[in-house]
């Protein structure tokens, strides 16, 4: 592939409780900040022990200007302020967005459950006759991909990915294919997931989340020995992927390319240790194959662990399958130590950070990691960043349920 | 070149019926399965009509899952897969698993899930929060569900591209299969029937009170439904190597965005004119090699004039003789499945010569002169279909299917 026909990365817009801007939030992970802090949002059992990383002071009227926000919901907003950071960061103007139309492949768990399950109780008690027609809109689990295209007049390809923690790397994978076969010449693509009620009591139920209010002694540390579940988070984050013909003709900095990605399911669903395994190192392995490159090309992992004791420890047992013993040396991070799990957003911000690690050579520690599990072939996970030149990473997520999806990141030759 | 990738298996779990030979022969005969709503009390409602799979037992369907795992339009995708690939004759025989993978598309997931919580919390039990909400409600499950069951280990996709997932996900697929990252793709769509989208679609005065009349001049809205159908795809070559009866071939698709409205359309069809005109350009071909359109029809006074209007846009003074049809005047609005099952009326047309028709029809609109292929089926040998669906949040998305040469 010609270096004209690449796909790069030119910009990104976030929204996370550490920061508003990919700079300030890779300097937040460096530090090994945490975003988690007691629950404001709703009240949950366990009272004021539980912990999320909630976005506490979100106003999107901050970004959109003092406009009626009111037909978009908790999730829309996120995502169109993400959007319209993206679209700042990545020169994506809206006299250069008048003459080519942008795309946008948004990645989301949920949606809003919360927006549904409210417009049913409204239906309930209040009567049919009583719903509203604005919320009805948002029903649809593609609702924040459609006001984002309406606030930013994005007319190109718009389409929305679920597949729950993987959602924003398959949505940065389908860019990527969409950029290369000329479908889309610039794409706006990742993730957003809102924190509500509705989706924490659900995985609290489950005995997922790992929070002081379980017993937990670590908190919800990645590949921790102590480990006893994950923290929700929220959050948005897009990248602008782009052809790298389009960034040169605008003189774009180009933050990174992106080289490949594969996707698998493991049929099993997470229930036998080695089904599991395997299918993220096919996924892996297909992201290799697509992006010309083998293993030992690959200098970091910001892997999609957090703090789940089944789920992290089935992630590292792929990458192992994958990277043979290669793997326990490998440089690793994972941020979802400081920014929970973000669910639809969350491989996008994998991505982000890995982007910003390669530009940087610094890679984010794992907050919190006191004793790694001793069973995990993870050696290369630190507490603290460190400072690493690293020309390649691979980003991978596992989903709740089988999906597994794995990408590759360059930096950028000078 | 680009490699051509083949229907090679068609499922359908429809209102009118189960299996890809019931339904085509009773879309063919104008059959209607509109009838009075039986999955929730429609009392509070202005309307009661609605297209409900009857009598589903998704018990033949299920051999490694137990049917109760998941909800019911996980079921409804499970149960057009297995007819799919049974279609297919022997399509997974001797493939690795991870050489299969599926892509789904849908509009509202699993709303049942959020209904019965619902239930449940009106009932004063239910506030300590609900498991079902992260397990079995959100959407990717139903693409899992069908890996799962199929043991495909492949690429795997959710697509809630809502009323046009279903082609969204046979675009995506194909690009699969092109790229060869599978050998083998199932996509699809499915939704199952709703109180939440019915309060939805009810409380925007859109459902008729009786029936689906696309294109009449006194149509009175859309019906919603359910359904599912899954399509079995893969690259032409493997097809004719393994001696595979070939339905026809997806020869392009286009997908765009209005970014005007969340559930309007726009008033010039724009969107729905550029997702046309990439369709056709991805295909290769001009508008005139267009023999049939299934159109997307819903039978509401705006969409169906907005369409007419995007058509004649695209194939200019011949769209008024170009046969467009639509089958939700038979089976209703299924959602998310609707593009997927009106994608395998296009596989089926090119294969048997006969195009179904819209039912209902009675006074011309003069609005929407199109040659709706009024009331009767009829035979036309086509060479070309274009399948259109337009989705809340402005989603446009076209596939062209064409008679494969082998």
């Amino acid at each position: 592939m010609s270096q004209q026909d690449r796909v790069v990365i030119t910009g990104c817009g976030v929204v996370t409780p550490l920061a508003d801007e990919p700079q300030a939030l890779f300097d937040a992970l460096c530090a090994g900040r945490s975003a988690l802090r007691p629950l404001t949002l709703f009240a949950a059992a366990g009272g004021g022990r539980r912990r999320a990383a909630e976005l506490t002071d979100f106003d999107p009227r901050r970004d959109l200007g003092k406009v009626n926000v009111r037909p978009l919901d908790r999730v829309g907003r996120l995502a169109t302020v993400a959007a319209r950071r993206a679209l700042a960061a990545s020169g994506w103007t809206d006299e250069r967005r008048a003459e080519h139309d942008v795309a946008l492949v948004l990645g989301t768990m949920f949606g809003s459950v919360r927006t549904v399950t409210g417009f049913d109780h409204r239906a309930l008690t209040a009567g049919p006759s009583y719903v509203k027609p604005l919320d009805f809109a948002n029903t649809v689990i593609n609702a924040a991909a459609g006001q984002t295209a309406i606030w930013h007049g994005l007319r190109g390809v718009s389409s929305t990915l679920a597949g729950g923690p993987t959602a924003g790397l398959q949505a940065i994978g389908y860019a990527a294919d969409l950029v290369r076969s000329g479908r889309a010449g610039a794409v706006l693509a990742g993730g957003v997931e809102e924190l509500c009620a509705e989706s924490f009591l659900a995985f609290d139920r489950h005995g997922l989340l790992g929070d002081a209010a379980n017993g937990s002694r670590s908190g919800p540390v990645p590949f921790d020995a102590r480990r006893a579940g994950f923290a929700l988070g929220e959050g948005a984050a897009l990248l602008m992927v782009e052809s790298a013909r389009l960034a040169a003709a605008r003189d774009a900095p180009v933050l990174a390319v992106v080289r490949g990605h594969g996707s698998a399911f493991d049929p099993r669903r997470g229930d036998d240790e080695g089904s599991a395994a395997r299918a993220l190192a096919r996924a892996i392995a297909a992201a290799l194959a697509d992006a010309g490159l083998e293993a030992g090309d690959v200098d970091a992992v910001s892997a999609s662990a957090n703090g789940s004791v089944s789920g992290d420890r089935r992630e590292a047992l792929g990458l192992l399958a994958a990277f043979g013993d290669g793997a326990r040396e490998l440089p690793i991070t994972a941020v979802k130590s400081m920014l929970g799990e973000t669910l639809g957003a969350a491989g996008a911000l994998q991505t982000l950070a890995l982007v910003e690690a390669l530009a940087r050579g610094v890679l984010p520690g794992i907050a919190g990691l006191g004793s790694l599990d001793d069973d995990l072939p993870l050696a290369g996970a630190r507490a603290a960043s460190r400072r690493l030149d690293m020309a390649r990473g691979l980003v991978t997520t596992t989903g709740f349920d089988g999906n597994v999806h794995a990408l590759i990141v360059e930096r950028p030759a000078p | 070149m680009r490699p051509s990738v083949v229907i090679t298996g068609i499922g359908l779990i429809t209102p009118l019926g189960s299996g890809r030979e019931t339904v085509w022969r009773r879309l063919l005969a104008g059959a209607s399965g509109i009838a009075d709503v039986t999955a929730f009390d429609t009392a509070a409602y202005p309307v009661h009509r609605g297209g409900e799979v009857k009598d589903f037992d998704p018990a033949p369907y299920f051999e490694r899952l137990a049917p109760a795992s998941v909800g019911r339009a996980s079921q409804l995708a499970v149960a057009a897969a297995r007819l799919a690939v049974a279609d297919a004759g022997g399509v997974l025989d001797e493939l690795a698993p991870e050489r299969a993978g599926v892509v789904m598309g849908t509009t509202s997931g699993e709303p049942r899930e959020i209904e019965r919580h619902n239930d449940r919390l009106l009932a004063g039990d239910g506030a300590a929060g609900d498991g079902a909400l992260a397990s079995r409600y959100p959407c990717h499950v139903i693409a899992g569900a069908v890996a799962a069951e199929l043991d495909l280990a492949g690429p795997n996709a959710m697509i809630p591209a809502a009323c046009a997932a279903g082609n969204y996900a046979i675009g995506h697929a194909v690009d699969q299969l092109r790229a060869g990252r599978a050998d083998v793709m199932l996509a699809g769509g499915a939704d199952a029937f709703s109180r939440i989208t019915y309060a939805g679609f009810a409380r925007l005065g859109a459902i008729a009170p009786e029936c689906c009349q696309p294109f009449d001049r006194d149509r009175k809205g859309m019906i919603p439904g359910e359904g599912a159908a899954v399509l079995v795809l893969e690259r032409a070559a493997r097809a004719r190597a393994r001696g595979a009866r070939i339905w026809a071939e997806v020869q392009g698709y286009g997908l765009s965005c209005d970014a005007h409205h969340m559930t309007a359309a726009h008033p010039r069809g724009d969107g729905a004119v550029r997702a046309m005109r990439q369709a056709l350009a991805d295909a290769g071909i001009e508008p005139r090699a267009v023999s049939y359109v299934s159109a997307h029809g819903t039978g509401t006074a705006i969409n169906d004039r907005l369409e007419t209007t995007a058509l004649k846009r695209v194939f200019g003074p011949r769209a008024r003789r170009l046969p467009a049809s639509s089958i939700k005047s038979m089976i209703g609005h299924t959602m998310g499945a609707a593009s997927a099952i009106e994608a395998a009326v296009c596989a089926l047309a090119i294969a048997d010569r006969r195009v179904p028709p819209t039912i209902n029809f009675r006074r011309p609109d003069p609005d929407c002169d199109l040659d709706c292929v009024p009331n009767e089926a009829r035979e036309l040998e086509v060479a070309v279909a274009m399948s259109n669906a337009y989705a809340f949040g402005g989603y446009n998305a076209s596939v062209i299917f064409r008679r494969s040469d082998g």
